[in-house]
């Protein structure tokens, strides 16, 4: 395993490597088709950072809409322009701005550097070509490789992503595989260029519970041995319980929570993360309604909880019940606020907020299972 | 695969059936029914060949059956496997059957019931064995042949004659409603008159009577010894036999056109081949044209051009064609104006004599057989381009554009596919297939348009045939394209699933 | 309308997630109308077919070869007043005209009823109007023959034959259209059929007989001084023809093809449009085809879709054997180009613009069906259906009531280039010289440009051509607006 002894140098979590990826106040926003030509925009996000590192899963939580995707595919520079338009922020990668980047040098950004997988294994793969031709052209645009050889390592690929008899598979259509398969196909499609950064925007979404750990099980087996970070979209939070390192919650374009895994589960700060993981049925559960996220948010001792609430730091959201809100300054309402070593929660930007230094989000934070698997 | 076509073709024979069906019974149930011809022509044409006419049809589709009946029969025809006696085919290539047995004499038993029969039949056997030599039945058939048509053309025109005197008498008489309004008497109310013999109209109608049988008997003599004859086989059978003397398999026999005196079969063979070349020049420069322009429209979805071309696929494709050809053949090909192309015609009235290549001989350019045909067809295929062009880029551009927007498109450009692969090798290749499926509307659009150009540029084609048939009211001619027409283009549309399924790796029809 | 504060502010993601800035759901056919209207190709062409309609009805009133007024002089010296254009009017121009009349203003006029509930009644008051009409002709038709049988034609000379026959007619289809709840209320909808019966009743009943017109015979009157007459705007009737004016060129007058007319009264009537081959006015048969037009694209369509939405929700609805059984139907009619099934149709069954509407209707309908069958196969399993099935509705109210209205919208848009290609037929079809008899018809006009006298006539091959193309440019418009109006997806491609 090559992995193996990059992993052992890097097995302290406190030891200090720097980010893969950062997003840096991100704000992306859109023409709204059905409002015409001159009408408003849609703001899908708006001040949005976080950072990945090598070897982390970070997932990015939220409902539909919140903007996960958008913060993901801009990355990529996936997003179509028009109608969509980066408004500010970068998002920097080994160095580069990839919001900067022109599209040839973007071309070798995507798939090599960062790849990405998606939600609809069904549709995801073009239906006209061999599973074969799909691999062999993400590898021949990445890799200075002769045919015979791009053939190799896609056998590889597929190999390791559990495919049976890879050989065979190479000259099958994707309408020939199931959803759990195709998902394999996609992940080694992916996986074949060796990408330094993988995005997978909600990939086991569409696939049933027993596919669902099958895939995300092979995707922490891949990481480990591969030493690839992970950006992992999901609203699925048992998912992010048993695969997150560092979980990034977001809201309406927004971060609203920012925390190790741990940290998050066990104690949220914010209001709407409270509010998602008390909506959370569960079997010993006596009570006989659920509380939904509503309840939550509209309550004001629910916002008085957060650590400093006395000097105006009070958690950020759209729409607040009266008297939470604090004395705002002029600008944007909204900062990411660090409130501890490795906690950030967003705030209303009080007076009080405002004069203090804001700090990026940045955890270099790996759950011990993932290290204690490479002693 | 193969099995799939199979299943395809066996499952045409119903449609084909329905199709001819409709279309046998909107004749058959129209104004004078299959037989119209005879009433339309009727007074140009003269007695002898209105006989032949009506006997050929009697002995086709029975012209008193019921019309289904006739359809049946008519089926029959078409149908390859055939039942019974063989026909046999002159060396010619004439189709001959075994006679068909005649009709009973007009109202015999109501109308003249006491009337004698003029001469018992005077049937001579034939000697049969003194026909040994193909050359010698040959003859003799045509003999009887010639005999039995005289023979039966007179009894037709007997028939006739009794008729008019019956109508007469019945006129003279003041029959209540035994004559229709066109003149010819009407059967049901006959048996039911009461026969006033002492009326002077009354002998005519003796007279046609007595002829009538007398005509009947001699031509019921004719039909037996041709029958006779034709029973010692001098000429070659037709088909292969299945099982012989009961099933045999052979073409379809299309009938005579009567308007052009001519096999149905002959005249499709020469106006086919002109549709189809005129289709199979139209359909690839259509596609040819529309994908590129098509595509074009859809990679600058939004802009002047694609705003600009969409109009104009809307503007083509509303275009007449009978006003686009009209307006080619006006300004273009007449003399008053510019005058460049031929007005009509597929061919130079002296291309026969061309060479097939063009020539340059004696510092004078010869444009040839090919070159001819080519300026000849180039405004009816401009016709026939521009519709099927506006359609099928339209086409072209929806389809790309519900790909740009796919899933796996997505993908592509994920894996840091260049956007011009990405349109060239993902989202073109999948946007071929609804292109494919459009073959089907364009192909019978291309079909039935030629009726319309090849009159306007008369051009001796299918449509120019079906034309024909119809101001001639040669049903026979007609049924027998519009059976053609349909089998053409559901050939057309099997070959559109077919290239489909090669397409697509989807569809498998096994 | 936006200001321009309003079209710069950006809708925040917060704002689209609470449905701030979406606009409130219209109704679903007035947001794909105003949608339509919006579009500045669809709205030229509803403008266009404005215009044909409006020709349809009026274009007795502009072109006419008849004198509006006239006044004779008689032998004592006394005067009469006439109108022989009035009195020339067939029954179909009467109601049309009524119609045009009465039915503009209804439509067009704010009320306290729904405009869409007013279009119905007023469809529904024309339907059975036309139905009057058209029966009356048949049974004028089949007694007035010369091939009818005696005693028909012995009834057909009775007095009474004519009013007893229209009342009947009235009364049949009156009653019957009694039963069609197009007014909720009763009373109201009694008195409406009521009165469109008694109208055109006494419209069909007044103008029984075609008359025989001698146009020259008013201009010779005015001309020799007996009488004074005045004219519509077009002084030429469609089927008015003057052997020795053939092929004059548009904008010549009478006297500059003929001289000896210089010093008579019609020597400057011009030929706008010019004339065809046997003399008559372009212009004039141009205005009159328009009805031809319209109604032959309205009602060959309305039948077509009649039939096509029935056996496609037979279809879609039942499925199995039914499905099989009448998909066969659809397939045999798909076995061979529509065009050819028309020309075939059209040559062997009578001439007129009734049954060309019908062959039209009965031969265009696969695609409506088609349409139905694959929207109703997907309700059919939808969950309103299926609890409106286990209600135990009747089948009739589950598929026409229920099913309907949700499947309809791709026929209805379909519709639209439906009526574009009929009148495309219709035009080749008399082209081809298949169409209706002593009608006015874009088609036949064009087909004279080459025909008539071995040259290329090129007003006879202008004017009618574009006439077509507007008309089926203008349908086609309208159908590609409304589908990207109705197609979200599409909607979203075309943006």
């Amino acid at each position: 395993m090559t992995g193996q002894t990059t992993m052992s140098n890097t097995n302290d979590p406190t030891s200090s490597s720097s980010p893969i990826m950062e997003v840096q106040d991100l704000a992306v926003s859109f023409d709204n088709a059905s409002a015409g030509p001159g009408g408003p925009r849609i703001q899908a996000v708006a001040g949005v950072n976080m950072s990945i590192y090598p070897r982390q899963t970070l997932a990015v939580v939220g409902e539909s809409g919140c903007g996960k995707s958008v913060t993901a595919m801009s990355s990529m520079q996936l997003i179509p322009r028009p109608p969509g338009r980066f408004d500010r922020g970068r998002i920097m990668f080994e160095g580069r701005d990839l919001l900067s980047l022109t599209e040839q040098q973007m071309l070798k950004v995507r798939g090599g550097d960062i790849a990405m997988i998606f939600q609809e294994p069904m549709t995801s793969l073009n239906p006209v070509y061999t599973i074969g031709d799909q691999i062999l052209e993400a590898i021949l645009l990445h890799q200075d490789v002769s045919n015979e050889e791009a053939v190799r390592i896609a056998v590889k690929a597929m190999d390791d992503v559990g495919i049976p008899d890879p050989m065979e598979r190479l000259r099958s259509y994707p309408h020939q595989f199931s959803g759990g398969m195709r998902q394999r196909v996609m992940i080694a499609m992916a996986l074949a260029c060796q990408p330094k950064l993988l995005l997978a925007d909600e990939p086991t979404t569409a696939l049933d519970v027993t596919i669902q750990a099958q895939i995300l099980e092979l995707l922490r087996e891949l990481q480990r041995t591969r030493d690839m970070a992970i950006m992992l979209i999901t609203h699925n939070l048992g998912v992010v319980a048993e695969n997150a390192d560092v979980v990034c919650v977001m809201y309406a374009g927004r971060v609203v929570e920012y925390a190790p895994v741990f940290d998050l589960f066990d104690r949220p700060m914010h209001p709407y993360t409270r509010g998602l993981f008390r909506s959370i049925p569960r079997l010993n559960d006596s009570k006989h309604r659920l509380i939904t996220v509503d309840e939550i948010v509209e309550d004001p001792a629910e916002y008085q909880q957060l650590p400093g609430h006395a000097e105006g730091v009070v958690p950020w959201w759209p729409d607040p019940p009266d008297g939470v809100k604090p004395e705002l300054v002029d600008g944007d309402e909204y900062i990411l606020h660090q409130i501890d070593d490795n906690r950030w929660v967003g705030c209303f930007r009080s007076t009080h907020l405002d004069s203090m230094e804001a700090s990026p989000p940045s955890l270099d934070f790996r759950r011990p299972d993932l290290s204690s698997v490479g002693q | 695969m193969f099995s799939y076509i199979a299943r395809r073709l066996v499952l045409m024979i119903p449609t084909l059936i329905g199709i001819t069906f409709v279309v046998f019974m909107l004749l058959a149930l129209s104004p004078g029914g299959i037989g119209a011809s005879l009433r339309v022509s009727g007074g140009q044409m003269e007695a002898s060949k209105a006989a032949q006419l009506e006997a050929y049809l009697e002995d086709r589709y029975g012209l008193n059956d019921p019309v289904v009946y006739q359809y049946a029969k008519w089926l029959g025809r078409i149908c390859p496997v055939k039942f019974g006696t063989r026909d046999q085919v002159t060396p010619s290539g004439e189709l001959i059957r075994p006679p068909k047995s005649l009709v009973t004499p007009w109202m015999k038993e109501s109308l003249y019931p006491d009337l004698e029969n003029p001469e018992a039949r005077k049937n001579e056997p034939i000697d049969t064995g003194s026909l040994d030599t193909d050359e010698k039945k040959a003859r003799a058939y045509r003999t009887a042949a010639r005999d039995y048509a005289k023979a039966r053309a007179d009894y037709i025109v007997a028939t006739k004659e009794l008729k008019h005197a019956y109508a007469r008498y019945a006129k003279a008489t003041g029959i209540e409603g035994a004559v229709d309004d066109d003149g010819n008497p009407r059967e049901s109310r006959i048996p039911g008159v009461t026969i006033d013999a002492a009326a002077p109209s009354w002998k005519p109608v003796q007279a046609a009577a007595y002829k009538v049988l007398e005509t009947y008997e001699i031509a019921e003599v004719a039909r037996d010894r041709l029958s006779t004859i034709f029973g010692i086989k001098p000429f070659d059978e037709v088909g292969v036999p299945v099982l012989p003397g009961l099933v045999s398999l052979a073409s379809p026999d299309l009938g005579t056109a009567f308007s052009r005196g001519r096999p149905v079969s002959d005249l499709i063979a020469d106006a086919l081949p002109v549709t189809l070349l005129l289709n199979l020049v139209t359909i690839p420069i259509i596609y040819l044209i529309a994908i590129p322009s098509g595509m074009l429209a859809a990679a600058r979805q939004g802009t002047l051009f694609d705003v600009l071309s969409g109009a104009t696929y809307v503007a083509l494709w509303s275009i007449p064609r009978v006003w686009a050809g009209v307006l080619l053949i006006g300004y273009l090909a007449n003399n008053q104006y510019l005058g460049w192309f031929p007005v009509s015609g597929l061919h130079d009235s002296d291309a026969a004599s061309f060479a097939f290549l063009p020539t340059w001989t004696d510092g004078e350019f010869h444009r040839g057989y090919m070159l001819d045909t080519l300026w000849h067809i180039c405004l009816p295929v401009a016709c026939f381009v521009y519709s099927g062009f506006a359609v099928l880029s339209k086409q072209t551009r929806a389809a790309m554009l519900d790909n740009f927007n796919a899933d796996y498109v997505r993908t592509a450009r994920a894996k840091g596919v260049r956007n011009i692969d990405v349109v060239f090798k993902h989202v073109f290749r999948n946007s071929l297939l609804p292109l494919i499926t459009m073959f089907v509307t364009i192909f019978p659009f291309l079909l039935a348009g030629s009726v319309v150009i090849e009159k306007i540029f008369s051009i001796p084609g299918m449509g120019s045939l079906v034309l024909e048939a119809i101001t001639l009211r040669d049903r026979e001619l007609l049924l027998a394209n519009t059976i053609i027409i349909a089998v053409i283009n559901l050939l057309a549309l099997l070959l559109a699933d077919i290239l489909y399924a090669l397409a697509d790796p989807r569809v498998t029809y096994d | 309308m936006t200001s321009k504060d309003e079209q710069q502010k950006t809708i925040s993601g917060i704002d689209v997630m609470r449905g701030v800035g979406i606009d409130r759901a219209k109704d679903f056919w007035a947001d794909a109308w105003d949608r339509v209207y919006r579009r500045p190709g669809a709205f030229c062409a509803l403008v266009w077919i404005g215009i044909i309609g409006f020709f349809a009805i009026f274009s007795p009133l502009i072109a006419n070869g008849l004198p509006i007024w006239l006044v004779q002089q008689n032998a004592d010296g006394t005067t009469t007043a006439s109108s022989p254009l009035w009195q020339n009017l067939t029954a179909t121009d009467l109601m049309l005209l009524l119609g045009g009349f009465i039915g503009i203003p209804w439509i067009l006029i704010p009320m306290k009823i729904g405009r869409g509930h007013r279009l119905g009644m007023l469809i529904t008051l024309g339907i059975l109007s036309g139905l009057i009409i058209v029966l009356a002709s048949a049974v004028s038709g089949y007694f007035g023959d010369s091939g009818a049988s005696r005693w028909a034609r012995e009834i057909e000379q009775t007095a009474w034959f004519v009013p007893v026959s229209t009342s009947v007619i009235c009364i049949i289809c009156g009653a019957g259209f009694l039963f069609i709840p197009f007014v909720d209320r009763i009373l109201p909808r009694t008195v409406l059929v009521v009165v469109t019966c008694l109208l055109t009743g006494l419209a069909v009943g007044s103008r029984w007989n075609e008359p025989l017109i001698n146009y020259e015979k008013y201009q010779e009157m005015a001309a020799d001084g007996d009488a004074r007459a005045w004219y519509t705007l077009v002084p030429w009737s469609p089927n008015e023809s003057r052997t020795d004016l053939y092929v004059v060129p548009p904008g010549l007058t009478v006297k500059e093809k003929l001289d000896e007319m210089s010093e008579k009264p019609f020597g400057d009537r011009q030929f706008i449009m010019g004339t065809d081959g046997i003399g008559r006015d372009v212009l004039s048969q141009m205005m009159h085809a328009c009805r031809l037009s319209i109604s032959i694209g309205l009602i060959s369509t309305g039948i077509a879709v009649l039939i096509g939405v029935t056996l496609g929700a037979l279809m879609g609805y039942f499925g199995g054997i039914v499905d099989l059984l009448l998909y066969r139907l659809v397939e045999i009619f798909m076995a061979i180009p529509v065009l050819f099934l028309l020309i075939v149709a059209a040559a062997v069954l009578p001439r007129n613009t009734y049954v060309m509407m019908i062959i039209i209707g009965c031969v265009a309908w696969t695609g409506a069906a088609r349409f139905t069958r694959a929207e109703f196969l997907k309700l059919r399993s939808q969950d309103f259906v299926q609890s409106a099935r286990a209600v135990g509705l009747p089948l009739r109210s589950i598929l026409f009531k229920h099913m309907l209205p949700n499947g309809v919208t791709p026929v209805l848009v379909d519709s639209s280039f439906a009526i574009a290609s009929a009148i495309l037929f219709e035009a080749t079809l008399s082209f081809l010289g298949l169409g209706p008899e002593g009608q006015a018809s874009w088609g036949k006009l064009l087909s004279s440009a080459t025909g008539v006298t071995g040259t290329f006539v090129w007003w006879l091959a202008i004017f009618p051509g574009l006439a077509i193309f507007l008309t089926v440019l203008a349908y086609n418009l309208l159908g590609e607006a409304f589908r990207d109006a109705i197609d979200p997806k599409l909607r979203k491609a075309a943006h």
